[in-house]
Order: structure tokens, then sequence, then C-alpha cells
């Protein structure tokens, strides 16, 4: 099918570029707009290293047909920070030691955003449920699983 | 990296109607896409490649999930996530409440629709296993019109439906659950994130001590979702007591028909039928009493 | 211990948090270069086939395609991706090279037999369908015990019963008479496991982006975790002198030891090479399950006799490595489980022999734990065993045995510290072991724990070159640039060596900068394996930073008056010890010395080669508690405590993660991480996070890391290597657990519920 120039709102800044409907959002993202944050694993939705928010939600961007996704708002890892000011989740994972090889982390961060956004005073068991669809290999999850419940109460206390 | 999907034409009508008009036109050479979730990872394994991809997500007002005193329904476009938090659900629909819940990522969920999950028709569907124990009828549309037609019947096969060309499932439909009903959902698998190596759905509803109705639902092991239906006639007909529990679950146990697969063995699918029922029917009698 | 310090034992961050917090961090798959081509390559499906006709011509006419390549594109030079045919060993190269750049005979399903560069993805895609190959498949084998079979076909010619090579263990653990010791002991214990295949399953794939510049210098970039040996087997397989090969290191999305192996690299190059142009070569998932190394499998038979006071006093170990279509690393894996199992324990009899044997299956090689993780799987259910037979405490019995400093340890060396007691004492009585362990069991669930030990190494002398650089230079304003090359896996090793670095000069590590990741700017450094970087690479950067440093204390003594041993550096200032108050700051002296118009003129620095001659063994005790559902099998890991003897932190945060990590690869080793090869066809089954199951937030246990602390003679600042110490006793911890709970024992990973279950109803059936 010809390609059609399509427009996409990532991280506020509008991008209009031709598309082809069979592209995903994370090869679009990655390869068309070189915001490269977004990761590729698996491929097979099982890892959620390419997990972006569309309006707020998490999915993910390796399963997603970019034509769907247009004009809609998302958020990628580069869009997390408001300039050098970091958000709390990203600074938790940073001072909690939670980031080792680093692959998984934009997935895990932004993941971890929704929950926040929905529930700003999780358990540990509802960390660990939020955070069931993005793998790891690297820290076992526990100072991610950490790092999630300090910026919660970091970004109760006002910190967000 | 991951593969490119091979190119397609790609149609997003807004109306039930544009959709089955497109579907129709292009039969086996079209797919079509709400979450995506399934299709995509096949189209990338070169498990499908459809000429035509039809989407349903610009077709307004189909992910209402719905509550009167009929009963439950919900849309093409629920979310699996939409279905789980739902309090309606959650309180009066319980097994489908666990089915969703035990699903385990996250980002499935909030892209994949029920329906859809319907009709990738794998036998070891949660939600079909649910559905099919809450007595659940689909609505069709198609070129011929509309029909309903209970889930139990939608199944062919492994990744086969009765979905003529054209035809969409527009929406899921659940009775209202009769009083002193009971269900419960459980399944095994080998990490949380997993496909069901087995998955038992069990609905009662029980009256002075006897069980009224009983579905007892087998995934995972059959080419379709079942009914273990010797079981639930030996549990309508019965009194309840642990040693009939027991062989409730023995004779769903010889409903089964397993295969071994990198998930699991025959032998240990069909033990753990027995084992489930046994435990599903037993949460359910209680859900049921309470 | 660590009070003593400024910087060593601070839970300090990651200088590349940041970045990989904001997606900033670049990866190998991030890169781009100006006219980049994208690269694929064609695997065989046949597990085992001649190649009769390979024809490309649909592909090289397809719009886009601006290289097709094959084995004879390639300097047909054989190569071994264990590097073995380099001085890697003191006494040289024993490993056949077996392999080339593409494959010239199919010989697993996955072999490399063609690759193509184009404009794209979509259109280097597309080009793989058009190439047509003609194969002629032949009889397989794809098990060791098949292949071995007489009249079994050959994986390779000169391989006889496809038998690569027969190892036996290094003299030092050829002791005594093992028949005659056997013969003494009251219990003898002799068992066969099975220790499967895993998967590295780093979330980055294999990659590599390389490009040729107009002298035909290759800059290569690459995850592969030893740069400099990486970069010396390029320049044999293209026949390019190493200084016209860079070798650049980017972030790198997980390791594990996998990527001691190069894998699509050498394709990657020649796909450069052909095309003229830069070229990216990214594995998906699937191809990173079933054409690059996964863990080596081994089979083992261990015996061991114990004397009835529970003195080990005989011990074999026969192994049957199973090798893939190539040896890649197994031949290394296979010798050196005899290292780790009969070298751990106190023991006068000791003999054993490895069998490594080709098949034509996938490539084994190293993962981290190197074996230690496999053979542990076996001894130390072999020591639970032994223990019931002699009524002893399981417990008891690693204690009767266990080695002491000064002992030789599983390297032949003298045991430079050993803490091994702690680590099973303290790992004890934080689980509960006497309140738990033993106990009867009733009811459906039933819980149970179980430990296991183990020595590992802190690298690999003396088998292995051990040799890393380290060149520090002080800025004017008196932050350092530390230049090293250890690479960069994701283990936090650029904060250990700034942390080693800014203790030695008297500053702070966030005055560090790693200046790292290009073979052409650093000194060499063998790279990241063997639990090293923070033994060897550390006391090279200890040195370096300690040369520097007296740099720093003769010029503050002559502004000072005083004589250099008066002084010492803390906070960034030297100071007179006696009179603390006269002091210059390290920025001043820094600047002064560049900026310096006395004819003192320098940049103050520090530079150091460094060769280990000691392997100071790390030491750790593993302990279990699960909970088991003797209706389905089921095996839940409640509690795990990792009890390491690792020598000084150097930061516990950084040492905690690892054992974290680790925990969460034994769980999936021991217990659902099932590689699946289909016997008809050879083709890897579980070849995606679908179908091979790793386990998520959901599987993970209570965890606890202990860290006794104690420090080591050798390490810098008292350090000894943790990276896999992390990992090697899990799995047979929770074996002994299981034993506890319901007593059963599984020998072949990974323990499934359909194991258990099914080794429950045969108990209960002989009962009956």
């Amino acid at each position: 099918m010809a390609e059609q120039t399509v427009k996409f709102i990532v991280n506020g800044r509008s991008y209009e570029i031709p598309i082809e409907p069979q592209m995903t959002l994370v090869e679009v993202l990655r390869d068309k707009l070189d915001i490269t944050g977004t990761k590729i694993s698996c491929g097979a939705g099982e890892c959620g290293a390419c997990t972006v928010l569309i309006e707020g939600k998490p999915v993910l961007s390796c399963l997603t047909l970019a034509i769907t996704a247009r004009e809609k708002n998302i958020l990628t890892i580069e869009g997390l920070a408001k300039g050098n000011d970091l958000h709390p989740i990203q600074k938790a994972f940073i001072d909690n030691g939670s980031i080792q090889c680093g692959f998984c982390t934009p997935g895990m961060i932004l993941t971890a955003k929704t929950l926040l956004d929905e529930n700003p005073n999780p358990t540990r068991g509802e960390v660990k449920k939020a955070l069931a669809g993005n793998l790891c290999r690297c820290t076992g999850y526990v100072k991610i699983i950490d790092a999630v419940l300090v910026a919660a109460e970091e970004m109760r206390k006002g910190g967000s | 990296m991951t593969r490119p999907l091979k190119p397609f034409d790609y149609f997003e009508p807004t109306t039930i109607k544009e959709a089955v008009q497109i579907l129709g036109r292009y039969g086996t050479k079209a797919k079509l896409l709400a979450g995506g979730v399934d299709l995509v990872a096949r189209m990338r394994r070169r498990q499908i490649q459809p000429q035509y991809v039809v989407s349903i997500l610009r077709i307004p007002g189909l992910d209402y999930i719905h509550s009167d005193e009929a009963g439950l329904s919900f849309g093409a476009l629920a979310t699996i996530r939409s279905i789980e938090l739902s309090p309606i659900v959650k309180n009066d629909y319980t097994v489908l409440n666990e089915a969703a819940s035990q699903i385990a990522s996250v980002q499935v969920k909030t892209m994949g629709t029920a329906v859809g999950n319907l009709c990738v028709a794998t036998p070891a569907s949660d939600i079909a296993t649910a559905l099919y124990a809450l007595g659940a009828k689909l609505r069709i549309a198609g070129p011929a019109g509309e029909r309903t037609i209970p889930v139990e019947d939608f199944f062919v096969g492994v990744n086969q439906t009765v979905l003529e060309p054209g035809e969409i499932v527009t929406e899921v439909m659940l009775p209202s659950p009769a009083p002193q009903t009971g269900g419960a959902f459980f399944k095994l698998v080998r990490t949380a994130a997993d496909i069901a190596k087995v998955n038992v759905a069990v609905s009662l509803t029980v009256t002075d001590n006897t069980c009224r109705e009983a579905r007892i639902v087998l995934g995972s092991v059959a080419p379709t979702v079942i009914r273990a239906t010797q079981a639930e006639e030996a549990l309508r007909s019965s009194t309840l007591e642990p040693k009939v529990v027991e062989e409730v679950a023995q004779l769903a146990a010889g409903k089964a028909k397993p295969i071994t697969d990198l998930r699991s063995t025959i032998e240990y699918r069909r033990e753990m039928v027995r084992v489930l029922v046994r435990r599903a029917v037993k949460k359910a009698l209680t859900r049921a009493k309470a | 211990m660590t009070e003593e310090f400024s910087v060593v034992g601070k839970r300090i961050t990651q200088v590349d948090a940041v970045a990989k917090a904001t997606g900033a961090a670049r990866y190998t798959v991030d890169l781009k270069l100006p006219g980049m081509l994208i690269g694929r390559v064609l695997h065989s499906p046949y597990p085992h086939a001649t190649i009769k006709k390979i024809d490309r011509s649909k592909a090289e006419k397809l719009p886009g395609v601006e290289a097709v390549i094959t084995v004879d594109d390639t300097p047909k030079i054989l190569w071994t991706r264990s590097f073995r045919d380099l001085p890697m060993t003191p006494s040289g190269s024993i490993q056949h090279a077996d392999e080339y750049i593409l494959a010239d005979k199919a010989r697993y399903v996955g072999d490399p037999i063609a690759a193509v560069a184009a404009v794209d993805e979509k259109t280097a895609d597309e080009a793989l369908d058009l190439i047509e190959v003609e194969y002629e498949e032949l009889p397989f084998v794809l098990d060791p015990w098949k292949a071995m079979k007489p009249g079994a076909s050959l994986v390779h010619d000169y391989a006889e019963n496809n038998i690569a090579v027969h190892l036996t263990p290094p003299p030092f653990l050829v002791k005594g008479d093992v028949e005659k010791g056997f013969a003494e002991s009251d219990v003898v214990v002799e068992e066969n496991f099975f220790a499967s295949k895993q998967v590295g399953a780093h979330l980055e794939t294999a990659a590599c982006v390389a490009s040729i510049d107009a002298n035909g210098k290759i800059t290569c970039y690459s995850p592969c975790q030893l740069a400099h040996p990486f970069r010396r087997e390029l320049g044999k397989m293209f026949n390019k002198p190493v200084g016209k090969i860079n070798v650049i290191s980017p972030f790198v999305g997980g390791s594990f030891g996998i990527r001691l192996s190069c894998h699509n690299e050498p394709i990657c190059i020649a796909l450069a090479m052909k095309a003229a142009k830069p070229v990216k070569l990214v594995y998906t998932k699937e191809e990173d399950f079933t054409c690059i190394d996964t863990r080596t499998p081994h089979y083992f038979t261990v015996k061991m006799g114990f004397k009835k006071d529970g003195t080990l006093n005989a011990f074999t170990v026969h192994t049957t490595t199973w090798a893939g279509g190539y040896l890649s690393r197994a031949q290394l894996a296979g010798g050196i489980t005899l290292l780790w199992a009969l070298g751990h324990y106190r023991c006068p009899n000791t003999n054993g022999a490895c069998d490594v044997v080709y098949t034509n299956t996938t490539l084994s090689g190293a993962m981290r734990g190197f074996g230690n993780p496999a053979v542990s799987w076996a001894t130390e259910q072999v020591m639970d065993i032994a223990a019931e037979k002699l009524g002893m405490d399981p417990l008891e019995l690693r204690l009767k045995n266990i080695k002491y400093a000064g002992e030789p340890s599983n390297m032949g060396l003298p045991t430079e510290s050993s803490f091994e007691e702690e680590c099973i004492r303290v790992g004890a009585e934080r689980i509960g072991w006497e309140e738990k362990r033993g106990k009867k069991r009733e009811g459906t669930v039933r819980r149970g724990v179980g430990m296991a030990a183990m020595m590992h190494c802190s690298g690999a002398h003396p088998l292995l070159l051990e040799h890393s650089g380290a060149i520090i230079k002080l800025n004017e304003d008196g932050s350092a640039s530390l230049i090293v090359n250890p690479g960069s896996p994701g283990t936090h090793i650029w904060g250990t060596l700034s942390q080693i670095a800014a203790e030695e000069l008297g500053i702070s590590a966030e005055d560090i900068n790693i200046v790292t990741g290009s073979t052409d700017a650093t000194m060499f450094d063998l790279g990241s394996h063997a639990s090293r970087s923070t033994y060897v690479t550390g006391n090279a950067v200890l040195m370096a930073a300690r040369e520097a440093k007296g740099q720093l204390l003769e010029r503050a003594a002559k502004k000072l008056g005083v004589s250099p041993d008066e002084l010492d550096i803390k906070n960034r200032l030297v100071f007179v010890k006696r009179d603390p108050k006269k002091s210059i700051s390290v920025a001043e002296l820094a600047f002064d010395a560049i900026y310096n118009f006395k004819g003192e003129c320098q940049t103050i620095s520090g530079k150091c080669s460094f060769e280990s001659r000691w392997n100071s063994p790390p030491t750790a005790a593993y302990f279990a508690e699960v909970e088991v559902d003797t209706e389905t099998g089921e095996v839940k890991v409640i509690k795990f405590i990792s009890s390491q003897d690792c020598g000084t932190a150097i930061n516990p945060m950084t040492v905690e993660g690892q054992c974290e990590g680790g925990i969460q690869q034994g769980i999936g080793y021991g217990l659902t991480e099932d590689y699946v090869i289909n016997k008809d066809t050879g083709v890897v089954e579980s070849d995606n996070f679908t179908t091979y199951k790793m386990p998520g937030t959901l599987d993970m246990p209570e965890t606890e890391i202990i860290i006794i602390n104690k420090p080591d003679p050798k390490g810098p600042f008292g350090a000894k290597g943790v990276a896999e110490p992390g990992l090697v006793g899990i799995a047979p911890a929770i074996a002994n657990a299981i034993y506890d709970a319901v007593g059963v024992r599984i020998n072949d990973l990974p323990v499934t519920p359909e194991k258990v279950l099914a080794a429950l109803k045969a108990k209960s059936a002989w009962k009956d």
C-alpha cells in the first residue's frame, strides 16, 4: 500500500512523516524519528521493553501499528523528564541501584508511571503485579520495586 | 530488531456495516484488527499474512461494559483491562474477573480486547474458559444480518471459529447470575506471565444443598475449550459431598484430551484437570453458599 | 573493614544511570552511521546438510540490495568463538578452530549460510526470501549419547565418534588413589545428573555495526565482552593487522557471559567489506535463542565417598559435555567443571574426566558461572544425599569439608582468603535453618529449606591470560580521567573502578570520568569474564592511581616544604598528616602542573599494566525456602538468601544487585527455563519468551543478600569477584529444599512440576 503522511505527537512535539500501514510504532519511533530510548527486544509482546504510553496508557509499541497511534499523545522515556528535572521515578531508579544494563529501564519506568498515576500508594505486591509484563534479566527486580515504592512516597509528598 | 511485517492494504471503517462489507469482500485474505496483540505477533512470525487489514478501532461505541437486570454485556472493543477493573464483573461475574486478572501483562490487557481474544480461538484462552462457565452468548454481525450464538458453539478447532467471511463478533452477553451462584477459575502456568497449561472454570448454582446448575469448563486440554458434561451431570444429581466432588473431578479428567507440548504433558494435564476441577468445585460451592 | 574508607564501601549511584533512565544511552542496536545499510542473515533450516548450490541472483537484483555474501566472499579462515587459537593459555592453543564466518556446510539449525546488506529492513527481509539454497539433508545427531554411538554421522570429520576432545583434570586435582579412597569410605554416593542449556536472554539481541574506512581500517561497534582479544581474532579472520581494527563498545544490554563470544560481528564486517558501506546487523529474539551461544549443557556422573565422621575421602566426576555444531566455548566449559567440582572441598583422592561431544544443535558457550552452576547442580545434591546417609546435617557436612585460607583453591593456588564458613553460618541463621529444617511435613502444601555452597574464582589465573591495564590522568580542575576497557555489560564496573581510583587518590567518585570503549584508545584489558574485572582491572586501576598519587604527593611536598611520606590525601586535599591544616588541594596541584611556567610541566598521571598472579576465590552459601504443592508438583520459592564472601564490597548496592539478578537467573535455571529442541527436526521450539519462560516480578521470592565483607589480601581494597557467585549455587539449594519439603529429588534440570509430581507419585507407589 502506498505511503501516506501521518502526524505523530511524541513527547509533546508533532511530526509529519510518511509511513506504510505495516510499520509498527516502535519502528517509526526508532528508525524514522531517531527516538531510540524505546527498545525492541522480543517483538512478541512478552518482555515489555518496547512499552510507551499512548494517552497515558501502557502499550507495546512493537505490536502497535503506527497508523493506529496517529494524532494521539505518545510518551516515550525521553519525554518524562522536564528539561534537567528528572521524574521522581527516574530519580528513584538512579538512587536505588535499580539500573544495571538499562535495556529494560525505559519500559519499566513508563509502566511504573502508569501504576503510580492510578494508585499513588501501592503495596509491594501491587507494584509486582503492575510490572509483571516487563522482563529484566539483570536486577532480579528487587531494586526496581524498591525504587517504585520510594518514588511513590516522594510523589505523595508532592515531589512530582 | 524485529522482523518487519509484510505489507498489506489497510482500512479503517467507521461503522460495523462498513467493516462487514470490507471483510466480506476480501474473505480469507483479510484480517480484523482490534488490539492487535495476537495479529501483529503472528504476522511477525509469518504465521499469517493477510493482504488486507481491517481495523475496527475507529468505530465508536464498541468499548462499553454495560450491566442491568438482564445481565452484563460488553462490546467488541472492551479491553481485558477494563473488564478486570470493572467492579460489577468482580462482584457478580467473578470467574471472568479471575480469568482477566490472571493474565499477567498490564500492557497486553490494555491493548487486548476480550472479543479479540475469543476470536483467536486458542483452546488455552482464559477468557473463553470463563465465558463458557458464565453461559455467554455472542452477537455476530455479518453480510446476512445478525445472529446470536452460545459461546460454546463459536469454536470449531484450534484457531478456528464459525465466523463466515464478513462476520464480526460485536458483543458478548452474560445472563444475570441466579441467586446462590458461585464460580471459580484456576489456571496452571510455568511462570506468571504464561499461556495456561490447563485452565478450569466452574460455575454452580446451589439450592437446598443441591446443585441446580453446573458448568465445568476445561481449557487447554482439547482442540477447543470444552465442557465436562458428564461431570456436570454427576454434580447436578448429587448430594455435594467430598466423595462426589472427587468423582466429578475424575469424570472431568476423563473428558480431557490433552496433548504433550512444550508447556506440559498429556499425563500431567489430565491429572491437573482432576485436581483443578476438585478445587474449583469446592471454591465455587463455598462462594455459592455465601 | 570498610568504615575507614571514604569512597570504597559506599552505595554510590552509577554515572551511566542517568543516560539509561532518560533514554539517552545508545546501545549497538541504536547506532546509526551515515550511509549505513541493514544486514540480515539466512540460516540453515536443517540440522545437518551439504550446501549444494546457492543462487543469489534474484536477491542481488532486488533494488536496494547492495551485497549478498556466502562463505566464498569471506577469507576462508577457520576460527573459534572461544578465541582459543589466540595465546590465551600459558600452554598455548588446545582447541580446534572449526567454523568459518559463514558455513560451508550446515551443522545445526540456525547455522549462518548467507547474508545480505540492503538500504532498509524491509528490503533486507525480502532479499533473504529471494536467496535460493539447495541443500542435501544428511543424517544428524541431536544429543551426545546418540552422537557417540559407533556409526553415528559425524558433525566434523576430525572428531571420531563426535568426541571433540577428552579432557582430564590438571595435575593438582589428580590426587591420591580414588579406588582405594572409595574402598576406604563408609558412605559412597554415585549419581547421574543433567544440567540443561540456558539462554542468556540479554534483552539487547546480538548486534554489530561495522564500517571500513578509506584506508581499510575496520571499526566494529560490538557488545562483545572481550574487546581486545576479539580485535585480535578479527585480525586473524580478516587477515588484517590488529592496528587496522578498532573495536568500540557502546552501552550493552546485558551479556551474562554469552557475549564473551562474538556472534554476528564477523558476518557484519564481511558485509561492510563487500558493500563498501557501513552495515548494521541485529539479530531478532528468535535468532538470539537459536543462532548464538547458550549455556553449555552437561551430563555428570558424580561419585563421592565419605568417612563416617563426614570427611570427604574420595571424589570423581565424569562430565559429558554437550557441544553444538561448533565447539564455541564448550571445551573450556566442560574441562573447567572438573576444577569447580574437585577443587571446592578438601579431599585427598580426586580424579575425573570430560568428553566434549559435538552434536547438530545450537552452540554451547559460556554463561555466568561457566560450568560451576552446572556441576554444583550435581555435587551439591550429592552432598545432601550423603549427609542423609551419614545421618548428618547437610550444613555440618559442608563445614567439615570446606577449605580455609592457605589451602589449595580450585585453581591450585593458595586460597588467599575464604570466609565460606561465615557464609554458611550466617545464612543458616537468617533462613531459620534450625527451626525449619528436617521437620515432619504434613498437608497438601509443604515447606522445606535447603542449601548449597560454592567456591569460584576472581579471574582465570593460572589457566588463562590475566592482563588488564589502566591509565589515570588528572585534569586541571582536579577531576580525573580513568582510561580502562573492562567492558560495560551492566555490572556497574565503571562505578566500582571509579570508587577504587577515587579512594586511592583521595578524591570523590564523581570526580572520575571513565574513558572507555575503544581498543584504539585503551590499554590491553582481557575484558569481562570469570568475575575478574573488580579484582584484576581493579588492581590495575589501584596501581595506576597509586602512581598518580605519588606524583601529587611529590609536588605537594615541594609546595608544603615537607617530605612526601608525611602527606596523605583525603576529600580532594593533600594534607600534612601531623598538621592537617597545612594542605593544598588536588585541583590546585593539577592546575599548577599543567599551566606551569617554572619548567615543571606535567599531566599528573599513572599507568599500570597488571597481570594477576593470584586468584582469590570468592565463596558463597545459598539458602532456599520452598513451598511444594503435592497435588500439582508446583514449587514456589518463598525466600532466598545469598550469602557472599566476595572480600570487601566496593559498592554494596552493586553487589546486592548482582546477587538479586543472580537469583532470577538461578530460579529460571532451576525451575522454569526449558530449552526444547525438536527430536525429529532439530529445530529449537523454545525460541522466544512466549515459549521459553524466565522469571518475572511475580515469580521472585523474598530475597536477602548477606555480604560478609571481610577483605582479601590480594584484591584491590580487599575485593574479590562476585558476578558469577551471585548465581552458582542457587539451583541445587532449591533442589535440596524440595527434598526437605517432600522427599523427592529431581536430577535433571529444570525441575518442572511435571517432574516433581511424577516423582511424588513414584515415591508413594513404591511405598504402597
